[in-house]
């Protein structure tokens, strides 16, 4: 077996994995906000938690950056650590080919991985480093996939990325391997990345169901198993508008069949795992899925009872990227909590069609524009509570708005039933709090009082 | 002494932070600025990440989001439609332009850009100036400084020339390098205030990053030195600067206005306190006030309390140059064997110490400190420590395993003592644990 195929992508293929609309216009300058390609690459492919991953670049890509993500290991952790090439005047002028071939084979020699991860950065791309010429001879030369991740910052924004690394997983890694133990029913998870841990809730729904999960594609995912990710009899693709034209390329090429799905809510897990069973035809499974998913959502409607008298009629303004806009809203409304304001400035015509199924017609739509804009939402709707990402956090905190961290930095699991369980207790937790009450009392001597009568 | 480099291809778990993001630091100390990241969405975002985190704090920074074809065909045209975005929309009083590797790379001049800009559409009022910081080169410190020097530049072009400078005498200029928390900034002002000085540090994170609850959410600075303060230290009769770095910057404001300069290279531990509070008393006339011969005593006693828990204990330092130093110094005060000291990055005050320096990663950090008690480095270092069994004590940039540490104090006989009980404890603990897991060892046979 050949450590690298060599069959190129071919432009059919490729044409095909762009959406008909466009999902990542241009960045406005002045107004920008979210991370950029090479983020979006490392987002995708860190979680494959035992291969090594090299940038290509000056210290800060790597530096300011790595340790950041919020995607769980259940073992091999070299994977977190950083690695760059830490270019210095010198080899921006000379080159940096060498440097990056020897810290090649430093890494091999040194750490072992099954696989190394190459990303070119701005900087090597611009000055026109030929990483793939690089990856390929070290590949031959070390007998180890050694795989170019042509994803810098510049092309474009996150989103971007997170499609980029899935075609170098194309390109380069599934189809190149075989599985130990044959396995008739396997289940590829794509774009799941294992934040706080939720792969590990959903790998244990579909264990109890006796489905198998082939690959992870990538949350906690190791080299191996995405080598034989083209066994799989199903494709379901995560929360990841990024990576469905991966789903569709499989199904061009291997012919398995992908569906979109999420496990953010009890509706959409006992959806998804249905759909599973489903597409594997095996009346046995639906039958067991059936159970196993009647029996979670009556524990959850009792367990569920006391937030729920809490969160009935609680307004929330939802802002985060792409599918999870809908699939998190569907979470909500079982929690009876209304979203009132969503952002969707990520998500695709079809995300936003899903948004729209799920919402009612007063809700605003928060196309762009960061945090005064939605602030704005908050206070004009008056909005209980904010759902978003990290960056906005001390935003809401400073207007002192209850938060709710859903983005890739947090620290707790929401997937599954146990993590609509999870999610109950968070926006309880939240909404309760004494803070809100002190933060918002001013200090006895700025408080007016009556003067004294003398 | 010496400075080493281990020669090895790769950077293993980088120390390194990029320039521009000392730069994005240095300007959330301004009051309503706002800098702009001149590169790929990547070189503001991911600083903007890990400065929020660190600081638990919204951070001011805006991107040109310079795209392939942009690079290519001309990236100012970006720049210009972010400058005419901020400007109409946010009318911040700073705009700061930091020119990334990308831009350097390219051969952007965004420098004369920005000049016909300003001239073109009759900027007046604020600053607004371009520092070029490639990450390619220095680190946080140096990006920090620069970023300082380049703001002093501008301001004395702005009103330097303008007839004769009157001097305030009473009037400091604090120069706090970029590895002093909000909480050092604010120790130190107090430190200077109580000689009668009035302060203005520059910049200012202490009234902008550490903790305030203003409301009414601006995509500007919320705190830090206003424009015009800013303006107003010109007229300092003294300028004093925390940390080597931010010699540069001091004697710009002495080669242009004669300002005098005086550098702490420290400001942490009973010696560098000493110094600092006995050049105030001379200068000032003014005797040392009270609660700092009794911080002087509370740390002599913690010290004395502490070092049953030292001895014999060796730590090693991961932390920039100045932080270094820093730390060093109160480490010989201490008694504390020094495994190794490594750092991100050459300048001349870590060529200058006594004791043997590294320039390299945490993997060096690791094999270099093998057998240390004591980790003290930024949350990185975390599982390196772990793989050391050594005590974590986080400092410096990013610490985002700890809550408040961007408050923690370290500089003058209070931050010295909080230090030297927070190692302590550390050790103590670690001897705790080291002693039960020996217990059930034995319980195991």
């Amino acid at each position: 077996m050949e450590s690298i195929r060599n069959d190129v992508f071919d432009a059919q293929a490729c044409g095909s994995l762009t959406p008909k609309s466009k999902p990542c216009p241009r960045p406005k300058p002045g107004e920008a906000a979210g991370g950029c390609s090479f983020d979006g690459a490392q987002i995708t492919l860190l979680p494959i938690m035992d291969a090594a991953h090299l940038v290509h670049g000056p210290a800060a890509c790597a530096g300011n950056s790595w340790e950041s993500r919020g995607a769980l290991s259940s073992g091999p952790s070299l994977s977190q650590y950083g690695f760059t090439t830490d270019l210095n005047d010198n080899d921006i002028i000379f080159g940096g080919e060498k440097k990056l071939k020897d810290s090649i084979d430093y890494i091999a020699g040194r750490f072992m991985p099954p696989a190394i991860f190459v990303y070119a950065t701005c900087v090597t791309a611009l000055i026109g480093e030929d990483l793939d010429a690089v990856c390929k001879e070290a590949a031959g030369r070390l007998g180890l996939p050694v795989i170019p991740v042509n994803s810098p910052g510049f092309v474009g924004s996150k989103n971007l990325g997170n499609r980029l690394a899935g075609e170098a997983l194309l390109q380069y890694v599934i189809g190149t391997g075989e599985p130990e133990i044959e396995i008739p029913l396997g289940v590829n998870l794509i774009g799941e990345y294992n934040i706080a841990g939720e792969m590990w809730d959903i790998e244990k729904l579909m264990k109890s169901v006796g489905i198998t999960l082939m690959s992870r594609i990538t949350g906690d995912a190791r080299y191996k198993e995405i080598t034989w990710a083209h066994h799989a009899k199903v494709n379901m693709v995560v929360c990841s508008r990024a990576l469905l034209g991966l789903a569709k390329e499989m199904e061009a090429r291997y012919h398995i069949p992908y569906f979109e799905g999420s496990f953010y809510g009890a509706k959409e897990t006992t959806y998804s795992l249905r759909q599973m069973a489903y597409l594997l035809n095996d009346r046995e499974m639906e039958r067991r899925v059936d159970r196993l998913t009647e029996r979670e959502e009556n524990r959850l409607i009792q367990e569920l009872r006391p937030y729920r008298k809490l969160l009935k009629g609680k307004k929330a303004v939802l802002y985060t990227g792409g599918v999870k806009s809908w699939s998190i809203i569907s979470a909500l409304k079982e929690l009876g909590v209304q979203v009132v304001g969503v952002g969707t400035n990520k998500s695709t015509e079809d995300d936003v069609r899903r948004i729209a199924d799920r919402v009612g017609d007063d809700t605003e739509y928060i196309p762009e524009g960061g945090a005064s804009r939605i602030i704005k939402t908050v206070r004009d709707r008056k909005a209980d509570i904010m759902i978003a990402g990290g960056r906005n956090m001390y935003v809401a905190m400073k207007e002192q708005i209850p938060f709710i961290d859903i983005n890739q930095e947090r620290h707790k699991a929401y997937a599954g039933y146990e993590g609509l369980l999870r999610l109950a207790k968070e926006l309880t937790y939240s909404l309760a709090n004494p803070i809100w009450k002190l933060a918002a009392s001013a200090a006895p001597w700025d408080k007016e009082e009556p003067s004294y009568d003398r | 002494m010496t400075v080493n480099k281990r020669s090895k291809p790769t950077s293993v778990n980088p120390m390194k932070i990029g320039q521009s993001l000392g730069s994005v630091l240095a300007f959330q100390g301004c009051y309503k600025a706002l800098p702009i990241v001149h590169g790929a969405q990547g070189c503001s975002a991911f600083p903007k990440a890990l400065l929020t985190r660190h600081f638990r704090e919204p951070i001011a920074v805006q991107t040109s989001a310079l795209q392939e074809m942009d690079v290519i065909f001309d990236a100012n045209r970006n720049l210009e439609e972010a400058l005419n975005t901020i400007l109409s929309k946010h009318r911040p009083d700073i705009i700061g332009i930091i020119g990334t590797e990308l831009t350097d790379v390219a051969g952007v001049d965004y420098q004369s850009m920005l000049k016909t800009y300003k001239r073109e559409r009759n900027m007046r009022g604020g600053l607004a100036f371009s520092v070029t910081l490639p990450d390619f080169r220095g680190s946080l410190e140096s990006g920090f400084s620069s970023t300082v020097e380049a703001m002093l530049d501008e301001m004395i072009q702005q009103v330097g020339h303008r007839g004769s400078r009157s001097v305030n005498t009473r009037q400091i200029t604090l120069l706090p390098g970029s590895f002093l928390t909000p909480g050092d900034v604010m120790e130190l002002k107090e430190m200077i205030s109580s000689f009668g000085f009035e302060v203005i540090a520059l910049p200012d994170i202490s009234t902008s990053l550490s903790g305030h609850l203003l409301t009414g959410f601006s995509p500007l600075t919320r705190g830090g030195v206003p424009l015009d303060s800013m303006l107003q230290s010109l007229h300092s009769g003294l300028t004093i600067a925390i940390g080597g770095s931010m010699e540069r910057p001091a004697r710009r404001l002495h080669n242009a206005l004669g300002t005098p300069y005086k550098v702490f290279e420290s400001a942490m531990g009973l010696k560098a306190t000493d110094d600092i509070l006995q050049f105030l008393h001379q200068i000032s006339g003014e005797p040392v006030q009270l609660r700092y011969c009794w911080q002087r005593e509370n740390l002599l006693d913690s010290m004395l309390d502490a070092h049953f828990q030292f001895a014999g204990m060796s730590a090693l330092v991961a932390l920039e140059p100045d932080h270094l130093y820093t730390v060093s110094s109160w480490l010989e005060e201490l008694g504390v064997e020094q495994k190794a000291l490594v750092t991100s990055y050459e300048t001349p005050l870590v060529v200058e110490m006594e004791r043997e320096v590294w320039v390299g990663d945490l993997d060096d950090v690791e094999l270099l400190g093998k057998g240390a008690d004591l980790w003290i480095g930024n949350s990185h270092g975390i599982n390196g420590a772990a793989r050391l069994d050594a005590a974590f004590m986080a400092a410096g940039f990013p610490v985002w395993n700890e809550l408040g540490a961007y408050m923690a104090t370290s500089v003058g006989y209070r931050g010295a003592m909080e230090w030297t009980n927070k190692a302590a404890n550390l050790l103590m603990r670690r001897e705790e644990e080291h002693r039960e897991s020996s217990i059930r060892y034995r319980g195991w046979n």
